[in-house]
């Protein structure tokens, strides 16, 4: 075995550039692959701790099922029973210096079973809170990140108003879900969240085997109830788990990228090495120790590629968590932590991917080195032949890949399943490339060689007869620009219907909202005194209020969205399912709900299904009398009539207006009315935000946008791996062709007619990748639309495809490829007949 | 000296001599601090506490101040009180004593505290001790002005503790509460004064007879108190000065002997019990000047009945402090002085807490001189110590003498290490 690696050793000396190529691919492999399982674990991890910090130890949570909160006197009534350990939590969010933070309004003596955050008479933080009203506490990190000292005076939005508190204290805790925090005594946090008199939630750690509501029969309210505190997390762990999926599924494709470089830098070793293996062959070297050496090869590229792929990944990966975090924050909650959390297992899981990549990738390479016979080394035209006797089958297998792929798609509703269904497209696609590619050279020949003559006919029928090479590289590259077209249309398909769907939903001239950000379950809150104000301003013709809150449901908690419309607001809504016309009279009689696409979709609801809610006035079951288009919720919303409302929760307050103006005067004009009008707020009432429609529409494609630079961030990704892809095949290609150009050098090519050739074909090459990612860019872009992002969202979209992502597909891959072409025209422009000649 | 829960409870005077931050360790040995400055003149009322100590430092650099090791005993009360005397009455004149009123809370002062202990015997023979106490800690002198009926300047603690004689176990309780909320808190009309549901109230309008009702992990008492005397003060009618200058006093009085009957339950189990109970009752702001190790206090009834109150406070080198002192009440309840020369206190026996390794003394002789008595008084069982967040050892006590047993009482030891 040692004579082998030794003989392996040299090739690899002499052909250098193929190998680091190799390693650069799969280094940058594993990197994305890694980077985006740290990103999402980091998130998840994160999400956890910011959960635990904020739930500690409990076991159960009485909470209410509105949005009312719970009665503080259930507090003291359980303790007055002797039921403990139990504490209680006001909670929300609030704003400093433009940023959203998570605020814990605790009840220090009740808080040592629970968290360490503020324990009660031992911890001098603890005193300072609730002795002095107006004082908050955080972490050390928040702390310098705020630019504040224990002492300084922190100014806060919160929904009661703005509130200059001070920093009472700072807490050198080191729990990681405490540093995005901030904590004030119980009673500031009422306070502050304009929640006097409520309480959000009581922690209890209820003895192993308890049952919850047997223990706290007779003590809980209507509208209350008892969770177990691992459904909450379950359940708010489901929102995030098909973005997370949709993550690790785009990762994967720059793995299979990289494996696609690992069988080329192989196959290629194997076929130059034809003639070393017969040798070997014939020295005794047994067919089994062949395969696995190439085995060993393939190992040993993906550990070199690997470990620094790791390093990478981590680097890398630094930059993603912010990402993922900053779109787990714009879509579902806020995060209280947002740092990189590295496990071993997880690199482990990185390099295992990479091996098991190179493996599988080496396969062909390592069966095909071991058929070599001993005596006669096989020429490359008998394998260029099989190469072309393979193809049909090849073909054949591709197609049936693909059509296994579609008969997937409605087997099953999973997530999972679509990924699986899009990845057997992908691979069946690319067995396709070979047949696609030879097309492709025939179909040029002509053409290319009216125009170049014999440089252009030489290029294109090169192509086709190296085919066991080009079709490779041309599958690489064209599985990573196809996946730049289908994301590209995925996204602008998305943009471009939400940006319609802001056209139409956004009917008002202006809003009228509360900046202070709402808990989730009461929603955000405009003060007393806002409506009349608005309603008695003369440039003002009507306005529509909406209030969103949280309650139970037969489908768990959902978001309640209550409307009172004005007659122009029925137009900002699309039915997906039921007749305006039907659906609109019975929901704004009270009998009936709608709800938006993507609630119907999670929760299997179609027209004339029931749908029953948890009121204070009971249980009530209502119809649902139409779908409509939505994009605001990915969890989706149940749209209620206000006056509906107002008879079962005995609430009136609401969260924002939708103002429309009179004919003929303008939203600038409108705006600074309505702002002239609720200026004589009082300073205690909180502060009320009056945006144009135009604004929130840029703001909401702003959302838009951040969320998806991951994406786009992942795509560029993958065409750097590709990239690479092209480069080592080109490499490859022209050196082994060395001798074939330096023939054509001596019957009478020039220098830079040689380099011409390699360029075109560069750039043929290029070409046809570019031209089969288009099929398969849209075929992808189908299945991200109508089976990934609606298992993921639920959302409905309509498909545009831009041409100008088609045409940047295109030129993507020639720059690419003529870039990667680069360096081999060069050098072959360069070599001397004689001397390459005389190599072989 | 009753430290136990509240007895450290008037703190020490703000001094400039206070601690800096840099001698914590050194204030951690010395953790309950009595003024050497008492009075001679004054007569027993020492039993306060010290809440002690780095709460100037807390005022002006709370962060510095960390939350100290929780075995370091009396720290609970630097945390829970303070320094900070500026805003709260001071006990710092002769006042008139108003009964039933003055049962309940006196909310100016910083410190107050309701302390019950007591020896029961069950029908069945089982012999019980129990202590309870009700600890009030003002935070700030003034209300915060707040909409939030959790918004409060009080913190409640209680510490509850059952010895099972019978059966050689000791249980102990402690409870936090803030002052609000109706969690915890004291009223006059009718008296109560209670820690969620651990309750001590009066069964009508405010005077005794009070009832006691708590649970606690399985263990309850439900008693009913009534006096068999009337209180009698403590110090200079009341005013028991505890430190040189003016208010470093608190007022004190108790009810030294008070029939006790109800239950206790255990283990599912209910005896029907009755004894006999003592009733201590303290408010202050000011603390003493720090400088003691802690001290011995004893509550004894005698089955003549007649009781002795009488503190020994230790010095750093283990010697009795010339302020130690006390009270002899007569069956008539009237009520005589007890000085610290009046009585030879001698440490017959000690015990080592497996669970702590301090080692604490368990059984005295105490020679009262002027009466000519010498009590022997045994721990009813030595494993009575609290461990709680304040670390002490307050247990039920046999009184003999000459050979026949003569009485019970309490005894209450802190400062041990």
């Amino acid at each position: 075995m040692t004579l082998t690696s030794r003989a392996l050793w040299r090739d690899a000396r002499r052909h250098p550039w193929q190998w680091i190529l190799a390693v650069l691919g799969v280094a940058l492999g594993v990197a994305v692959v890694v980077a985006v399982d740290l990103a999402n674990h980091s998130a998840s991890r994160a999400f956890g701790l910011s959960l635990e910090a904020v739930s500690g130890k409990a076991t159960h949570q009485i909470e209410a099922t509105g949005p009312g909160g719970l009665d503080e006197a259930l507090f003291t009534r359980l303790r007055m029973a002797g039921i403990r350990p139990s504490a209680p939590v006001v909670e929300g969010h609030v704003r400093v210096d433009g940023e959203t933070f998570p605020l814990l309004g605790l009840e220090p003596f009740s808080e040592a079973p629970f968290r360490s955050h503020l324990t009660g008479v031992l911890d001098p933080a603890a005193r300072e809170l609730v002795s002095r009203p107006d004082t908050l506490a955080l972490s050390r990190g928040l702390a310098r990140r705020l630019g504040v000292e224990a002492g300084d005076s922190l100014t806060v939005t919160a929904a009661s108003g703005r509130h200059v508190l001070r920093v009472g204290a700072i807490l050198e805790s080191s729990a990681p879900g405490v540093e995005g925090l901030l904590l004030t005594d119980i009673a500031t946090a009422q306070v502050l969240l304009g929640r006097v008199g409520r309480l959000d939630r009581i922690d209890l750690i209820l003895p192993e085997g308890s049952d919850p509501d047997a223990l706290l029969a007779g003590f809980l309210p209507p509208g209350a109830r008892v969770l177990e505190t691992g459904a909450r997390e379950q359940s708010a762990r489901q929102l995030t788990r098909a973005f997370h999926i949709n993550l690790t599924a785009m990762s994967l494709l720059a793995l299979l990228v990289g494996g696609f470089l690992i069988y080329n830098t192989l196959m290629f070793a194997v076929l130059r090495r034809q003639a070393l293996l017969a040798a070997l062959r014939t020295l005794g070297v047994t067919r089994a120790e062949i395969f696995r050496l190439v085995l060993l090869e393939a190992t040993v590229l993906a550990l070199l590629g690997g470990v620094p792929g790791l390093l990478l990944g981590l680097l890398v990966g630094q930059g993603l968590v912010h990402l993922v975090t900053r779109t787990i924050n714009d879509l579902y909650f806020v995060l209280s932590v947002t740092g990189l959390h590295v496990s071993p297992w997880l690199l482990l899981k990185g390099l295992g991917l990479g091996l098991g990549a190179a493996w599988i990738a080496a396969l062909a390479p390592a069966w095909e080195a071991a058929r070599t016979r001993p005596r006669e080394g096989l020429r490359r035209s008998g394998l260029e032949r099989r190469a072309h006797r393979l193809m049909p089958w090849l073909a054949l297998a591709g197609v049936a890949l693909i059509l296994a792929g579609y008969a997937l798609v409605p087997a099953s509703q999973g997530l999972v399943a679509g990924f699986i269904a899009l990845f057997l497209m992908i691979m069946g696609y690319s067995l396709l490339v070979p047949l696609g590619v030879w097309l492709l050279s025939r179909l040029l020949a002509r053409p290319l060689g009216g125009v170049l003559g014999i440089t252009g006919r030489l290029a294109a029928r090169g192509l086709g007869a190296a085919l066991s090479r080009t079709g490779v590289a041309v599958a690489a590259l064209t599985v990573a620009v196809s996946a730049t077209v289908g994301v590209g249309i995925m996204v602008d398909s998305f943009r471009t219907t939400v940006q319609g769907w802001l056209g139409h939903t956004l009917q008002s001239a202006l809003y009228v909202t509360s900046p202070a950000p709402g808990d989730e379950r009461a929603g955000s809150l405009l003060p007393e005194g806002v409506m009349e104000r608005v309603g008695a301003v003369a440039e003002v013709a009507a306005f529509s209020t909406g209030r969103r809150i949280r309650v139970a449901s037969s489908h768990g908690d959902v978001d309640l969205f209550v409307m009172d419309p004005a007659p122009a607001s029925f137009e900002g809504f699309r039915f997906r399912a039921g007749s305006p016309a039907q659906a609109w009279p019975r929901w704004q009689a009270g009998e009936a709900l709608l709800v938006s696409e993507p609630f119907a979709w999670h929760h299997r609801v179609s027209v004339g299904d029931e749908l029953k809610l948890h009121t204070p006035k009971g249980e009530r079951v209502f119809p649902v009398a139409g779908i409509y288009q939505d994009y605001g919720s990915q969890q989706g919303v149940v749209l209620m009539a206000r006056d509906l409302y107002e008879q079962l929760w005995d609430e009136r307050r609401v969260g924002s207006l939708g103002v429309y103006l009179a004919p003929g005067v303008e939203v600038s004009t409108g705006v600074e009315a309505v702002r002239r009008a609720l200026a004589d707020l009082p300073e205690s009432s909180g502060p009320v935000l009056v945006t144009a429609a135009a604004e929130i529409r840029e703001a909401s494609m702003e959302i838009f946008d951040r969320t998806f630079a991951i994406t786009h961030v992942l795509r560029l990704l993958t065409v750097g791996v590709a990239f690479v892809g092209i480069l080592s095949a080109l490499m490859a290609l022209q050196l082994e062709r060395a001798r074939e150009h330096a023939v054509l050098r001596a019957t009478g090519m020039t220098a830079g007619q040689v380099t011409g050739l390699v360029t075109l074909q560069g750039a043929l090459l290029g070409l046809a990748a570019g031209l089969l990612a288009i099929p398969l860019g849209m075929m992808m872009a189908d299945v991200l639309i109508d089976v990934i992002n609606r298992r993921s969202f639920g959302w409905s979209m309509q498909q545009h495809v831009p041409p100008g992502v088609l045409v940047e597909a295109v030129w993507l891959a020639v720059i690419a490829a003529l870039l990667a072409g680069l360096r081999p025209a060069w050098r072959m422009g360069r070599v001397r007949p004689a001397q390459a000649l005389r190599e072989e | 000296m009753k430290v136990a829960s509240g007895k450290w409870l008037v703190a020490r005077a703000p001094t400039p001599t206070l601690p800096r931050k840099r001698e914590r360790g050194q204030q951690s040995r010395l953790p309950f601090s009595l003024s050497l400055s008492l009075s001679l003149r004054e007569r027993a009322g020492v039993r306060v506490v010290l809440l002690a100590t780095c709460h100037l430092l807390l005022a002006t650099a709370l962060i510095a101040c960390s939350p100290p090791p929780p075995d370091e005993s009396l720290d609970v009360a630097i945390a829970m009180g303070g320094d900070d005397t500026v805003g709260f009455l001071r006990a710092d004149s002769p006042r008139e004593f108003r009964f039933p009123e003055d049962h309940g809370p006196h909310p100016g002062f910083r410190n107050e505290w309701w302390y019950v202990t007591g020896n029961l015997d069950g029908e069945d023979g089982r012999r019980f001790g129990f202590q309870i106490t009700f600890f009030r800690v003002a935070l700030t002198p003034d209300v915060p002005e707040s909409p939030s009926a959790w918004a409060t300047d009080h913190v409640w603690m209680g510490h509850f503790a059952l010895t099972d004689v019978g059966a050689g176990q000791h249980h102990a309780f402690e409870r936090f509460a803030r002052g609000a909320a109706g969690l915890a808190g004291a009223r006059l009309d009718p008296f109560r004064v209670w820690l969620e549901d651990w309750r001590l109230a009066a069964v009508a309008g405010n005077d005794l007879p009070w009832r006691l009702q708590l649970e606690e992990a399985g263990i309850s008492l439900d008693l009913e108190f009534t006096p068999r005397k009337p209180p009698v003060l403590q110090g200079d009618g009341g005013m028991s000065q505890k430190g040189a200058g003016e208010g470093n006093a608190s007022y004190y009085y108790s009810m030294t002997r008070l029939d006790a009957v109800g239950h206790v339950g255990l283990q599912g189990q209910r005896h029907g019990v009755s004894g006999s109970a003592w009733l201590d009752r303290e408010w202050s702001t000011s603390a003493l000047a720090e400088d003691q190790a802690g001290w011995d206090w004893f509550a004894l009834q005698l089955d003549e009945g007649r009781e002795l109150m009488y503190y020994q406070m230790r010095r750093q080198d283990g010697s009795a402090d010339p302020h130690s002192k006390g009270l002899w009440v007569d069956t008539d309840a009237s009520s005589r002085l007890v000085r610290r020369e009046d009585v030879d206190l001698e440490v017959l026996d000690h015990w080592r807490s497996p669970q702590t390794g301090v080692r604490y003394p368990v059984a005295w002789r105490l020679h009262l001189k002027p009466e000519g008595r010498v009590f022997e008084v045994r721990a009813v069982q030595p494993a009575q110590e609290m461990r709680l967040t304040v670390r002490y050892w307050e247990g039920a006590v046999y009184v003999y003498e000459g050979g026949q047993s003569v009485g019970r009482g309490y005894v209450e030891l802190t400062g041990y290490r």
